[in-house]
């Protein structure tokens, strides 16, 4: 079912390259569980009902109201300064370091309110991780990157911290490139090998949704194409958000994809509705590039 | 087009003239200090810095030494001989006392004769007559300055001479001391005592210094005048001192003195002493017999007290133990107090005030940090501690942690900011807390902006004189056992030089040495910061 869905979104493409989707096309077993179809009844992980966040008295984004599902890419797509960053940095309270910000609305993680005075940030970051715009390995060694998660969270065991590592290193496709050399700086890694570590890193405290600002924005074709079929690799076992400008790539990689402009969240939808069929005039207008 | 060329052309000859001029500077500011300060480890040491060597550390061999100095007493045994003979001249109390003496020693001579029975008590009795006579006698050839009456005075005496019975006994002497007097008198007669008399002073001052005491007399206690000159450069110093005597001849009226330097052995022209400064000056080296010396031992070496010899030790020992203990208390208290400001902290009107204290406090004069640590430190908290109100390493080192920190706290405040954002952020995504991201992440990441701080603050540390004058330090005085005791440091040691009157003009070298030492060891210090930031930088960056 999830390869029929797939090559949909290939051929409502066609100038999409199809090397990212090979992996997928192996058919796993929960794959047929987390099919956009079928995840439309399970229950979505993050709720958002009528979100707005505020930059003192400007709007950052305003009236979110989604639902997002849980084994699945969901794509953030919009011109800049539309809020789509504002909106995923939300989901784990990043814009906290900003001064002088509020919200309005409900966001809910697992039906958790994240923004109730008694949430714990430190568990809501463990379990909503990030990945960011720009590859931001600490200036530390590769396997010091990996496991500052796990030893927050009070892993001290040796061979446990070694295995998740290994595993880590292998779900982001980055250990046969590196796993003889991790006491290197992880700053001598290349920059889609360092990005491919941030995801690493983000992976090992084991969150349930991996938050993805343009995580290919400053990488070539080659490591943006790796990073791609990674997503598809990982949206197996968890609950992926992405921002993108690239719509080509929101097409590749997403389940669902919504549109956001001036801080509102135009459309929302599968992807393939969105891209080949969208019901608002402006994301039509965006897609076919006549505007953004 | 054309002006702008001739904006860039000037702008890069500007500031590569700035840099080259920095350069001359370092090197003239420089140069000299290290060049004079290397004066104090490698010099011309003479037979006298060897037997102080011998004497104090058991350095050098005893055979060699004992034929050197064998040698170099035969080479002064010409002026000491000259010395003497003159110094009857212009100053008979010695031999006046000898006279006295002499007599003492005949009188005790004749009672025991008597009493043994080898001479009658008549006989003795006119023996003791004579013998009170021609010391009499003498004594008034020695104290007139009349040469005719001396020479009748003294040729009383020698009238004398025949009698065996005086000549064979303790008075013969008198004799001996009668004939030496009247070849000075023949010599240079006794017109020019008093004009003689100061000059001559000087002289026997400086042969002192450059051959020490002369041997028979009386070894002092003072160390620095057990021996000679040390130091061959200061020798000839000395020498040209003995050589050419300086004078301030009035000019007039209202005109200041001039220095005239005139030739000592026209002073003495037509006396026997006049021999005693060609000797001077072509028998030095054979008197004091320089040979090119390696003392390393300066920077270990304790010093006698005022410098005059050894090295540097305890200074060097108390300025490493202030320099590190104020750095151990400044580096936590400022990286800390950097990270609130940077981390805790908005930009709100209470810390722009802090920041502009910080900042203001970076700029004043370090002897107002000296006398606050003489209030705080040493006359107020000291004695609540029961340590008294004394100079202590520790309130020195406090002291000049008060003074660094607006130092460190500003480098490290920078090095904290400029910390990428994004670190940060990466590690409140992984749900660090502030201070774990700080403590694991932040800090690490700035540690070589703060190691520049550390360096910057720690050469300052090492270098302050002021705020450790009246805190920490003591000019004289045994190696600290505690952090409580005061303590000698190198840049208070070559002030105390530099103020003490007559020191620095004697031992150039300790004072410039102490100088070059302080460089060094700030260069050492420095170093040492910089490789462990270079391997630091590279390790972040993974190359």
């Amino acid at each position: 079912m999830t390869n029929i869905e797939q090559t949909t979104v290939v051929e409502t493409e066609p100038d999409t390259c199809c090397e990212p989707l090979k992996p997928t096309l192996a058919p796993a077993p929960q794959c047929a569980k987390v099919s956009p179809e079928i995840s439309e009844t399970s229950q979505p992980v993050i709720t958002s009902d009528k979100f707005c966040f505020y930059y003192g008295k400007a709007v950052g984004v305003k009236d979110i109201s989604m639902d997002i599902y849980p084994k699945a890419v969901t794509a953030i797509i919009g011109p800049s300064g539309c809020g789509k960053s504002t909106f995923l940095r939300s989901i784990n309270r990043m814009n906290d370091l900003i001064p002088h910000t509020h919200t309005g609305g409900v966001l809910a993680v697992n039906g958790q309110d994240i923004y109730d005075k008694r949430v714990n940030l430190v568990n809501l970051r463990q379990q909503v991780g990030m990945v960011f715009q720009r590859p931001n390995p600490f200036p530390k060694t590769i396997y010091d990157n990996i496991v500052y998660g796990p030893r927050l969270q009070g892993v001290r065991s040796r061979s446990k911290l070694d295995a998740i590592v290994e595993q880590c290193l292998r779900d982001s496709a980055l250990w046969d490139e590196v796993k003889d050399e991790l006491k290197k700086s992880a700053l001598a890694l290349s920059g889609g090998q360092q990005q491919r570590l941030c995801i690493a890193r983000a992976l090992a405290t084991k969150p349930e949704v991996l938050l993805m600002d343009e995580p290919c924005s400053a990488l070539d074709p080659v490591a943006t194409s790796r990073i791609e079929e990674l997503i598809h690799k990982l949206k197996v076992d968890y609950t992926i958000v992405i921002v993108t400008h690239n719509m080509q790539q929101a097409a590749r990689v997403s389940d669902r994809t919504s549109f956001f402009c001036l801080g509102e969240l135009i459309e929302y939808g599968l992807t393939k509705d969105v891209f080949t069929n969208p019901t608002n005039r402006q994301t039509e207008d965006y897609i076919t590039g006549r505007f953004g | 087009m054309q002006l702008r060329h001739l904006g860039d052309k000037t702008f890069t000859f500007a500031s590569g003239m700035s840099v080259l001029l920095m350069v001359a500077a370092l090197v003239l500011i420089l140069g000299p200090m290290l060049s004079r300060g290397a004066g104090a480890l490698v010099f011309d040491g003479t037979v006298e810095y060897r037997k102080m060597q011998y004497d104090m550390h058991g350095r050098g061999q005893r055979k060699p030494l004992e034929t050197q100095l064998k040698n170099a007493a035969k080479a002064r045994a010409e002026v000491y001989r000259l010395m003497d003979n003159f110094a009857v001249m212009v100053d008979t109390s010695k031999v006046q006392k000898q006279a006295k003496s002499i007599f003492r020693q005949f009188k005790i001579q004749l009672s025991n004769q008597v009493k043994n029975g080898t001479l009658a008590p008549e006989q003795a009795a006119s023996l003791k007559f004579a013998g009170k006579e021609l010391r009499n006698k003498l004594r008034r050839a020695y104290k007139t300055s009349n040469a005719q009456e001396a020479h009748e005075k003294l040729d009383y005496v020698l009238n004398y001479a025949d009698n065996r019975q005086l000549a064979d006994s303790v008075a013969g002497q008198f004799f001996t001391l009668a004939r030496q007097y009247k070849n000075v008198v023949s010599a240079a007669g006794l017109k020019h005592r008093e004009t003689y008399a100061k000059s001559f002073r000087e002289v026997q001052e400086i042969i002192k210094e450059l051959l020490g005491p002369q041997p028979g007399e009386p070894i002092p206690d003072l160390a620095q005048f057990q021996y000679g000159s040390t130091r061959w450069g200061r020798a000839k110093i000395l020498r040209d001192r003995l050589l050419w005597a300086e004078t301030w001849v009035a000019q007039g009226p209202d005109q200041p003195l001039k220095k005239t330097r005139t030739p000592r052995e026209d002073q003495f022209a037509g006396t026997e002493l006049a021999k005693l400064f060609p000797i001077m000056e072509q028998n030095l080296e054979k008197m004091l017999l320089p040979q090119r010396t390696f003392y390393w031992q300066y920077f270990i070496d304790d010093s006698t007290p005022g410098h005059f010899f050894g090295g540097v030790g305890p200074e060097i020992i108390g300025t490493v133990l202030l320099t590190l203990l104020a750095m151990a208390i400044a580096v936590p208290l400022g990286v800390t107090a950097a990270g609130y400001l940077v981390e805790c902290t908005g930009d709100g009107t209470f810390i722009r005030i802090i920041r502009t204290c910080i900042n203001t406090l970076a700029g004043v004069p370090s002897i107002v940090f000296g006398l606050f640590g003489l209030a705080f430190f040493v006359l107020y908290l000291q004695p609540k501690l029961g340590v008294g109100s004394g100079s202590t390493i520790l309130a020195g080192a406090l002291t000049l942690t008060v003074l660094v920190l607006p130092v460190l706290i500003r480098a490290s405040e920078e090095a904290i900011r400029a910390v990428p954002l994004t670190y940060k952020e990466a590690s409140l995504g992984l749900g660090a807390g502030k201070f774990r991201t700080f403590v694991k992440v932040t800090l690490p990441a700035a540690t070589p902006g703060i190691l520049t701080g550390i360096i910057l603050s720690m050469s300052r540390a090492a270098g302050e004189t002021a705020p450790i004058l009246f805190t920490a330090t003591v000019a004289l005085g045994p190696v600290p056992k505690s952090i409580f005791q005061p303590t000698r440091t190198l840049s208070y040691g070559s002030y105390d030089i530099a103020v003490g009157d007559r020191i620095a003009a004697m031992v150039p070298h300790q004072q410039y040495g102490m100088v070059m030492t302080l460089i060094a060891l700030v260069l050492v210090l420095n170093l040492t910061a910089i490789i462990i930031r270079r391997k630091l930088e590279s390790k972040l960056r993974g190359h």
